[in-house]
Protein backbone atom coordinates (compact mmCIF):
# COMPACT_ATOMS: atom_id res chain seq x y z
CA UNK A 1 0.00 0.00 0.00
CA UNK A 2 2.75 2.45 0.87
CA UNK A 3 4.61 1.75 -2.37
CA UNK A 4 1.32 2.20 -4.22
CA UNK A 5 0.91 5.63 -2.67
CA UNK A 6 4.52 6.48 -3.53
CA UNK A 7 3.84 5.65 -7.19
CA UNK A 8 0.74 7.87 -7.14
CA UNK A 9 2.81 10.71 -5.68
CA UNK A 10 5.37 10.22 -8.45
CA UNK A 11 2.61 10.47 -11.06
CA UNK A 12 1.59 13.77 -9.47
CA UNK A 13 5.17 15.04 -9.44
CA UNK A 14 5.53 14.06 -13.09
CA UNK A 15 2.44 16.11 -13.97
CA UNK A 16 0.43 13.13 -15.19
CA UNK A 17 -2.21 14.06 -12.64
CA UNK A 18 -2.58 17.40 -10.91
CA UNK A 19 -3.82 16.10 -7.58
CA UNK A 20 -5.04 12.85 -6.08
CA UNK A 21 -6.79 11.72 -2.92
CA UNK A 22 -8.05 8.42 -1.56
CA UNK A 23 -11.83 8.03 -1.56
CA UNK A 24 -14.37 5.23 -1.73
CA UNK A 25 -14.39 2.44 0.82
CA UNK A 26 -10.75 2.95 1.77
CA UNK A 27 -11.35 6.66 2.24
CA UNK A 28 -14.23 5.82 4.56
CA UNK A 29 -12.03 3.29 6.37
CA UNK A 30 -9.69 6.16 7.25
CA UNK A 31 -12.48 7.52 9.49
CA UNK A 32 -14.58 4.52 10.52
CA UNK A 33 -14.19 0.80 11.19
CA UNK A 34 -12.46 -1.14 8.37
CA UNK A 35 -14.75 -1.70 5.39
CA UNK A 36 -14.17 -4.61 3.01
CA UNK A 37 -13.05 -3.57 -0.44
CA UNK A 38 -10.90 -5.07 -3.17
CA UNK A 39 -9.80 -1.89 -4.89
CA UNK A 40 -8.39 1.46 -3.94
CA UNK A 41 -10.49 4.30 -5.31
CA UNK A 42 -8.27 7.25 -6.13
CA UNK A 43 -9.90 10.49 -7.21
CA UNK A 44 -7.75 12.55 -9.54
CA UNK A 45 -7.70 15.95 -11.16
CA UNK A 46 -6.34 15.47 -14.64
CA UNK A 47 -4.38 17.96 -16.72
CA UNK A 48 -6.16 19.05 -19.88
CA UNK A 49 -4.76 17.70 -23.12
CA UNK A 50 -4.06 19.91 -26.14
CA UNK A 51 -7.51 19.09 -27.51
CA UNK A 52 -9.17 19.96 -24.21
CA UNK A 53 -10.01 16.35 -23.42
CA UNK A 54 -9.65 14.85 -19.97
CA UNK A 55 -8.20 11.37 -20.36
CA UNK A 56 -6.63 8.74 -18.15
CA UNK A 57 -4.59 7.41 -21.08
CA UNK A 58 -1.30 9.16 -20.16
CA UNK A 59 -1.52 7.74 -16.61
CA UNK A 60 -2.21 4.25 -17.93
CA UNK A 61 0.65 4.58 -20.44
CA UNK A 62 3.09 5.70 -17.73
CA UNK A 63 2.06 2.88 -15.42
CA UNK A 64 2.33 0.32 -18.23
CA UNK A 65 5.85 1.60 -18.95
CA UNK A 66 6.72 0.92 -15.30
CA UNK A 67 5.49 -2.66 -15.64
CA UNK A 68 2.11 -2.32 -13.93
CA UNK A 69 -0.79 -4.14 -15.53
CA UNK A 70 -4.44 -3.32 -16.01
CA UNK A 71 -7.00 -5.54 -14.33
CA UNK A 72 -10.48 -4.66 -15.47
CA UNK A 73 -11.22 -1.12 -14.34
CA UNK A 74 -8.08 -1.00 -12.19
CA UNK A 75 -4.32 -0.92 -12.54
CA UNK A 76 -2.41 -3.19 -10.22
CA UNK A 77 0.18 -0.94 -8.61
CA UNK A 78 2.50 -2.73 -6.21
CA UNK A 79 -0.08 -5.38 -5.33
CA UNK A 80 -3.04 -3.03 -4.92
CA UNK A 81 -5.67 -2.65 -7.66
CA UNK A 82 -6.13 1.09 -8.08
CA UNK A 83 -9.18 2.56 -9.76
CA UNK A 84 -8.61 6.10 -11.02
CA UNK A 85 -11.73 8.25 -10.87
CA UNK A 86 -11.45 11.62 -12.60
CA UNK A 87 -13.11 14.55 -10.84
CA UNK A 88 -15.98 15.02 -13.26
CA UNK A 89 -18.18 17.41 -11.34
CA UNK A 90 -18.02 20.35 -8.95
CA UNK A 91 -18.45 18.23 -5.81
CA UNK A 92 -15.51 15.98 -6.68
CA UNK A 93 -13.33 18.95 -7.64
CA UNK A 94 -14.12 20.60 -4.30
CA UNK A 95 -13.50 17.33 -2.44
CA UNK A 96 -10.07 17.00 -4.01
CA UNK A 97 -9.17 20.64 -3.39
CA UNK A 98 -10.05 20.27 0.29
CA UNK A 99 -8.75 16.74 0.84
CA UNK A 100 -7.03 16.05 4.11
CA UNK A 101 -3.24 15.78 4.08
CA UNK A 102 -2.05 12.74 6.00
CA UNK A 103 0.66 10.13 5.92
CA UNK A 104 0.81 6.39 5.51
CA UNK A 105 3.97 5.19 7.20
CA UNK A 106 6.66 7.49 5.84
CA UNK A 107 4.66 8.50 2.77
CA UNK A 108 2.62 11.68 2.55
CA UNK A 109 -0.80 11.24 0.97
CA UNK A 110 -4.33 12.66 0.94
CA UNK A 111 -7.73 11.34 1.94
CA UNK A 112 -11.04 13.01 1.10
CA UNK A 113 -12.69 14.72 4.05
CA UNK A 114 -15.36 12.61 5.76
CA UNK A 115 -17.98 15.26 4.92
CA UNK A 116 -17.14 15.00 1.23
CA UNK A 117 -17.19 11.19 1.36
CA UNK A 118 -20.70 11.42 2.80
CA UNK A 119 -21.80 13.97 0.18
CA UNK A 120 -20.32 11.89 -2.66
CA UNK A 121 -22.14 8.82 -1.33
CA UNK A 122 -25.41 10.76 -1.32
CA UNK A 123 -24.75 11.99 -4.85
CA UNK A 124 -23.88 8.49 -6.11
CA UNK A 125 -26.96 7.09 -4.46
CA UNK A 126 -26.49 3.31 -4.46
CA UNK A 127 -27.47 1.01 -1.59
CA UNK A 128 -23.85 0.65 -0.52
CA UNK A 129 -23.51 4.43 -0.52
CA UNK A 130 -26.45 4.64 1.86
CA UNK A 131 -24.68 2.18 4.15
CA UNK A 132 -21.53 4.30 3.91
CA UNK A 133 -23.46 7.39 4.98
CA UNK A 134 -24.81 5.45 7.95
CA UNK A 135 -21.29 4.38 8.94
CA UNK A 136 -19.85 7.88 8.56
CA UNK A 137 -22.70 9.40 10.54
CA UNK A 138 -22.21 6.88 13.31
CA UNK A 139 -18.46 6.93 13.68
CA UNK A 140 -16.70 9.63 11.66
CA UNK A 141 -15.87 12.98 13.20
CA UNK A 142 -18.19 14.96 10.92
CA UNK A 143 -18.27 18.74 11.09
CA UNK A 144 -22.02 19.33 10.88
CA UNK A 145 -21.82 22.93 9.71
CA UNK A 146 -19.27 22.10 7.03
CA UNK A 147 -21.33 19.12 5.86
CA UNK A 148 -24.53 21.19 5.66
CA UNK A 149 -22.74 23.75 3.51
CA UNK A 150 -21.39 21.04 1.16
CA UNK A 151 -24.82 19.45 0.81
CA UNK A 152 -26.43 22.85 0.13
CA UNK A 153 -23.79 23.88 -2.45
CA UNK A 154 -24.32 20.70 -4.43
CA UNK A 155 -28.11 20.39 -4.05
CA UNK A 156 -27.97 17.21 -2.01
CA UNK A 157 -30.01 18.26 1.00
CA UNK A 158 -33.23 16.54 -0.04
CA UNK A 159 -31.69 13.10 -0.43
CA UNK A 160 -29.63 13.59 2.70
CA UNK A 161 -32.83 14.26 4.66
CA UNK A 162 -34.50 11.27 3.02
CA UNK A 163 -31.59 8.99 3.93
CA UNK A 164 -31.00 10.20 7.45
CA UNK A 165 -34.47 10.95 8.80
CA UNK B 1 -43.09 -11.19 28.45
CA UNK B 2 -41.20 -11.42 31.73
CA UNK B 3 -38.40 -13.37 30.00
CA UNK B 4 -38.07 -10.63 27.38
CA UNK B 5 -37.85 -7.98 30.10
CA UNK B 6 -35.06 -9.95 31.75
CA UNK B 7 -33.21 -10.10 28.46
CA UNK B 8 -33.41 -6.37 27.79
CA UNK B 9 -30.50 -5.28 30.02
CA UNK B 10 -28.33 -8.03 28.55
CA UNK B 11 -29.21 -7.04 24.98
CA UNK B 12 -28.55 -3.40 25.80
CA UNK B 13 -25.16 -4.37 27.20
CA UNK B 14 -24.33 -6.36 24.04
CA UNK B 15 -25.35 -3.48 21.76
CA UNK B 16 -23.26 -1.06 23.82
CA UNK B 17 -20.28 -3.42 23.60
CA UNK B 18 -20.67 -3.60 19.80
CA UNK B 19 -20.73 0.18 19.61
CA UNK B 20 -17.63 0.42 21.75
CA UNK B 21 -15.84 -2.12 19.54
CA UNK B 22 -16.76 -0.08 16.45
CA UNK B 23 -15.41 3.09 18.06
CA UNK B 24 -12.18 1.30 18.96
CA UNK B 25 -11.81 0.01 15.39
CA UNK B 26 -12.52 3.48 14.00
CA UNK B 27 -9.77 4.92 16.20
CA UNK B 28 -7.06 2.54 14.95
CA UNK B 29 -4.18 3.98 12.88
CA UNK B 30 -4.87 3.88 9.14
CA UNK B 31 -2.17 1.25 8.32
CA UNK B 32 -3.64 -1.03 10.98
CA UNK B 33 -7.08 -0.64 9.41
CA UNK B 34 -5.61 -1.47 6.00
CA UNK B 35 -4.13 -4.63 7.52
CA UNK B 36 -7.60 -5.58 8.81
CA UNK B 37 -9.11 -4.92 5.36
CA UNK B 38 -6.56 -7.31 3.88
CA UNK B 39 -7.49 -9.92 6.48
CA UNK B 40 -11.14 -9.47 5.47
CA UNK B 41 -10.13 -9.87 1.82
CA UNK B 42 -8.39 -13.16 2.66
CA UNK B 43 -11.54 -14.41 4.35
CA UNK B 44 -13.94 -13.38 1.60
CA UNK B 45 -11.84 -14.00 -1.54
CA UNK B 46 -12.32 -17.80 -1.62
CA UNK B 47 -16.10 -17.37 -1.38
CA UNK B 48 -16.15 -14.83 -4.19
CA UNK B 49 -13.88 -16.97 -6.35
CA UNK B 50 -16.15 -19.98 -5.78
CA UNK B 51 -18.96 -17.84 -7.18
CA UNK B 52 -16.85 -17.04 -10.23
CA UNK B 53 -16.04 -13.48 -9.20
CA UNK B 54 -12.40 -12.37 -9.33
CA UNK B 55 -10.93 -11.26 -6.01
CA UNK B 56 -7.33 -10.24 -5.57
CA UNK B 57 -5.98 -9.96 -2.04
CA UNK B 58 -3.70 -6.94 -1.64
CA UNK B 59 0.01 -7.34 -1.10
CA UNK B 60 1.33 -5.12 1.67
CA UNK B 61 5.00 -6.01 1.68
CA UNK B 62 7.29 -2.99 1.76
CA UNK B 63 5.09 -0.88 4.00
CA UNK B 64 7.08 1.06 6.56
CA UNK B 65 3.96 1.39 8.69
CA UNK B 66 4.53 -1.73 10.80
CA UNK B 67 2.21 -3.89 8.73
CA UNK B 68 3.18 -7.56 8.98
CA UNK B 69 3.82 -9.29 5.67
CA UNK B 70 1.08 -11.40 4.12
CA UNK B 71 1.77 -15.06 5.01
CA UNK B 72 2.21 -17.45 2.13
CA UNK B 73 -0.32 -20.25 1.81
CA UNK B 74 -3.36 -21.04 3.90
CA UNK B 75 -5.04 -17.82 2.92
CA UNK B 76 -7.49 -19.13 0.39
CA UNK B 77 -5.54 -18.25 -2.70
CA UNK B 78 -3.90 -15.02 -1.60
CA UNK B 79 -2.18 -13.45 -4.56
CA UNK B 80 1.44 -12.62 -3.84
CA UNK B 81 3.40 -11.49 -6.80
Amino acid sequence: MEKTLQVLTELEHDGLLLRFAIGGAMGATFYVEPVLTFDLDVFVILPQTAGGLLTLAPIYDALRARGYTEEGECVNIEGVPVQFLPAHNALLEEALAEARETSYGATATRVLRAEHLAAIAVQTGRDKDRERVRLLLGHAPLDGEYLRAVLARHNLEARWKQWTS
Amino acid sequence: MEAVDKLRPEIARLIAAKQERRHKLAALPFPEKVRIVVQLQRMVAPILRARGRPARVWRLTGDSAAVPPVPRGGSGGTTIS
